[in-house]
């Protein structure tokens, strides 16, 4: 009892950092949308990015705040997310994506190493882009999907 | 590994969820376990064992050939 709810303050600290850190980034971003709007750079990107850290802040702090007053709710949500069949699948799904991840950036690397000399044509605009975006989605593809296959094989 | 879960849950007259909130963990875990798809961990299998008042190798059944190390 006394473990869950010290589980549970420790998830509601995190979810007031995370509301912090969300408040600073986007200030960040207006502040340079206002001070630098004159460089070519969308710093809605930055906002963005402070949004979706306060939201999540938001989700954590309501959402481990109402477990802290209902037992019920509390239990359900420790085993949500403690039960270690659970932690154990999370963990080969983060070790898959981790390894994916590894790999792309490897990839672009060597391109990169390549292209400076030459042999390789430029990752630059819009395949830079792609490429990119490509190491964010695939590794997150990866963990989806390994979650999918261990939930059926465990 | 084999164990004895599905047959001394049956016996005490537990539902799976009533022994995964037993033992604070989902029920998905218990029909893993039952199914001898999941193996536990060394605390969950204690806490198992406790649960039904038996000694952890009266509960699982290990034989060599679960070992795949």
């Amino acid at each position: 009892m006394a473990s869950r709810t010290s589980w549970i303050m420790s998830k509601i600290r995190l979810g007031w950092i995370f509301l912090a850190v969300g408040v600073v980034i986007a200030l960040v971003g207006v502040l340079f949308e206002t001070r630098f709007s004159d460089l070519a750079y969308n710093y809605r990107i930055i906002t963005g990015l402070g949004i979706l850290f306060i939201g999540i802040g938001i989700g954590y702090v309501v959402r481990y705040r109402s477990a802290l007053k209902d037992e019920q709710s509390a239990r359900r949500l420790s085993v949500e997310e403690r039960d270690e069949r659970t932690v154990m699948m999370r963990a080969r799904a983060g070790n898959r994506a981790y390894w994916v991840s590894a790999a792309l950036i490897y990839i672009g690397l060597m391109w990169a190493s390549f292209a400076a000399n030459g042999d390789l044509p430029d990752l630059a605009g819009n395949t830079l882009w792609f490429f990119l975006a490509g190491c964010v989605l695939i590794p997150f593809g990866v963990y989806v999907a390994s979650l999918l296959v261990d939930e059926r094989n465990f | 590994m084999k164990n004895r879960l599905e047959e001394l849950r049956s016996r005490n007259g537990w539902t799976q969820q009533e022994l995964a909130d037993r033992v604070e963990v989902s029920r998905q875990t218990i029909i893993s376990l039952e199914s001898g798809r999941y193996n536990p961990s060394i605390l969950l299998a204690f806490r198992l064992a406790r649960m039904f008042q038996m000694q952890i190798e009266d509960l699982f059944i290990y034989s060599e050939e679960d070992y795949d190390g």
